[in-house]
């Protein structure tokens, strides 16, 4: 996974809160494989939300807002990822295009999946969420800067906002490291394991067959 | 083994669930989760292959593809199983049913598919084939994986993605050890009653958050006296308590079980197998952080009226009345739910209309479940659709030898290929919307059966009384 220094992105703004992971993936996108180059999730992220019945876009969505193009960051409402722990919903985020978000609250389990997909989950006080959701409607395709390193958020007012991150989350964000290459780097261990644990338990030789 | 954060129950007495789990403990980190080594990875067809691709994705491969066991259960078809894929009509059932096979030939991993003569519910054939042995640590993508825990495995279940690709990818996983829990349940049960109905009423008293961060042991007389089926049925819907684990010592009841199985540890092996499971049961003065007594004795008959698993009552009493519930929230829930059920406070559940019967499931599909079925259909007719879909294609061949197929055939039952089939319909066995199904499943969720299906959840016994009589019923009363 790509990691995650300095983030300076145009932000959209997506003024609702409880969006749980079933509105991020609608169920029938369930069925879908995503393979590099051939298929993503890029459709189906917040897709009945994005279009209605039809499937036409709605204009009001400022997801769909050309002045809004090529955003990297979303500004979303409390409780962003609620729900039950699809891991798609954070492969959806990735795919559209997104590396952080900013919400007062995220959902637990989806705000894990985002760490290991390389999406930084930034969690501000439900105020400074709303502030900056105003300037972002009021100024559409304004900059939001997130620094992880510095655990800095600069809002396109000039001001700047400290937001918290477990150490050990954060030091694998920055280095790009998810979940498999953290514990790859515990590899000697894993097999030194492996080695006294079968030979305690002879029966297992040829298990599973 | 080096570790720079031991956890705290190295030393003294010691649970069934603090030995399983040091024994596979690798590392911890500060957070305060292990790194677990992972003996059997279970993988099934839903929504797996996303892992899949993203493991391709990284350009990552199956650390030891001899370690993994895909098995297809979820979508495969109950009927015309014979003309394979083909006689899958929905194209995107049939994709993801392919989807398993060309994971699996791709990373060389053992595959039980559709036509294998082992084929089966993943939950049903691990233990059938003798895969789930007491002292393992065996994971499956799947919520209902802790029916294994009544061998004494820590069988844990995982996620269908990150979760999966990681055990892939590394043959080991992160958790977070949970608290231990240990119900107790003595006594002996009435006629007609089963184990379905002893962890029903365990979860209608401790609610489906009960025993969320905990392991459940299950011990005492009951359960001693519980054959392997009964005790995986209990095991089964520990997850319906919020326990994403659930235990039970092995004993010789265990042992005889395994014996013999085709991946039971080989006969030079067998004694020093045996002698290492002894030392797995609980020490007697280990300590639980929660424990709970149940008058095995007093469980009657149950069935769900609700939209959760803890809305279950004795089939002799009536749909209970949300105004007599202090707590708003469970007010406020039960009403949902009757909403959903279409049922009045004070209605008895006995003799509740219903349009359709499924016997099935990881929860109640194993040879003894068919056989108190038959026992009641036996010279019977039912008079509503009744589906009877076997565990596994073993259980389907036992039950064939001891002539059940033709009790269900004769009392006018549909006998069906072994897979999941109606329990959650992933492969397109839909209830239709507002039908009400008497289902020996493990989950009554709105929408679980088919959308707008309604599902009561009862044992084998209680699901074939109702289908001859058309309506819940009590089967002491048939
Ligand atoms: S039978 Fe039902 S609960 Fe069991 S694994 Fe299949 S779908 Fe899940």
């Amino acid at each position: 996974m790509e990691p995650f220094d300095v983030l300076d992105a145009v932000a959209v703004p997506l003024a609702v809160a409880k969006i749980d992971t079933g509105m991020i993936v609608p169920a029938r996108f369930h069925r879908q494989r995503r393979r590099p180059g051939v298929s993503d999730y890029a459709r189906a992220f917040l897709h009945d939300l994005r279009h209605d019945a039809a499937g036409t876009p709605r204009p009001e969505c400022a997801l769909n807002d050309a002045r809004y193009a090529g955003a990297r960051i979303l500004v979303a409402g409390a409780d962003f990822g609620c729900g039950s722990s699809r891991e798609s919903a954070a492969y959806a985020v990735l795919d559209y295009g997104l590396r952080a978000l900013v919400a007062s609250s995220f959902g637990d389990v989806f705000a894990g999946n985002c760490l290991q997909n390389g999406i930084l989950p930034v969690v501000l006080p439900e105020a400074t969420v709303q502030r900056l959701l105003r300037l972002l409607e009021a100024q559409p395709g304004a900059r939001v800067r997130v620094d992880l390193p510095a655990q800095q958020v600069r809002l396109p007012d000039g001001s700047s906002h400290g937001f918290d991150i477990d150490p050990t989350r954060k030091d694998r964000l920055a280095r790009g490291l998810d979940d498999v290459g953290v514990t790859l780097t515990h590899l000697p261990q894993i097999e030194a394991f492996e080695q006294q644990y079968l030979v305690a338990r002879p029966w297992l030789r040829r298990y599973p067959g | 083994m080096s570790s720079s954060f031991p956890t705290a129950v190295d030393k003294g007495p010691l649970t069934l669930l603090d030995k399983l789990w040091s024994a596979h403990r690798i590392v911890g980190n500060p957070g305060g989760e292990d790194l677990l080594w992972v003996d059997l990875n279970l993988v099934h067809e839903g929504g797996t292959f996303l892992a899949f691709d993203q493991l391709e994705a990284e350009g990552r491969s199956v650390r030891t593809p001899g370690r993994t066991l895909a098995v297809t259960d979820h979508y495969l078809p109950t009927r015309r199983r014979e003309e394979g894929l083909a006689g899958i009509d929905n194209p995107e059932i049939r994709e993801v049913v392919r989807l398993l096979s060309e994971n699996a030939a791709r990373h060389r991993l053992p595959h039980v598919d559709m036509h294998d003569a082992r084929q089966g519910i993943v939950h049903v054939i691990a233990p059938e084939l003798g895969l789930s042995h007491p002292g393992l640590l065996i994971v499956c993508c799947d919520s209902h994986t802790a029916t294994q825990g009544a061998f004494g495995t820590l069988a844990l279940p995982i996620g269908q993605s990150n979760q999966l690709r990681h055990v892939l990818a590394t043959q080991t996983l992160w958790m977070r050890k949970p608290r231990n829990f240990r119900i107790r349940i003595e006594g002996e049960l009435a006629p007609w009653v089963g184990a379905k109905d002893v962890i029903l009423h365990v979860i209608s008293r401790i609610g489906i958050g009960g025993a969320v961060g905990h392991a459940i042991e299950y011990c005492g007389s009951t359960v001693r006296a519980m054959t392997m089926e009964a005790r995986m049925t209990l095991c089964n819907m520990s997850v319906e308590a919020g326990a994403r684990i659930g235990l039970i010592a092995p004993d010789q009841t265990t042992f005889d079980y395994l014996h013999g199985r085709p991946h039971a540890p080989a006969a030079q092996d067998w004694e020093a197998a045996c002698a290492s499971w002894r030392t797995l049961p609980s020490d007697p003065d280990a300590r639980f952080d929660r424990e709970l007594a149940i008058d095995a004795t007093a469980i009657e008959p149950m069935v769900s009226w609700g939209t959760s698993p803890e809305d279950s009552v004795p089939i002799g009493e009536v749909v209970p009345d949300p105004a007599r519930v202090d707590d708003p929230a469970r007010r406020d829930r039960m009403q949902r739910a009757l909403a959903y059920t279409g049922l009045s406070p004070g209605q008895p559940l006995a003799g509740v209309p219903i349009d359709r019967v499924f016997i099935g499931s990881c929860t109640n599909a194993r040879i003894e479940d068919l056989r108190v079925a038959a026992r009641v259909l036996r010279g019977r007719r039912v008079v509503v659709p009744v589906l009877v879909v076997p565990g596994s294609s073993g259980v389907r061949r036992q039950a064939q030898c001891e002539g059940l197929d033709r009790i269900f055939l004769e009392a006018g039952c549909e006998w069906g290929e072994a897979g999941c089939s109606m329990c959650g319909g992933a492969n397109g066995d839909l209830v239709a919307p507002g039908q009400r199904c008497a289902s020996t499943t493990n989950r009554n969720f709105e929408g679980r059966q088919g959308p707008g299906a309604i599902t009561h959840i009862l044992s084998p016994a209680l699901a074939a009384a109702s289908a001859v009589r058309g309506a819940l019923c009590d089967v002491r009363t048939l």
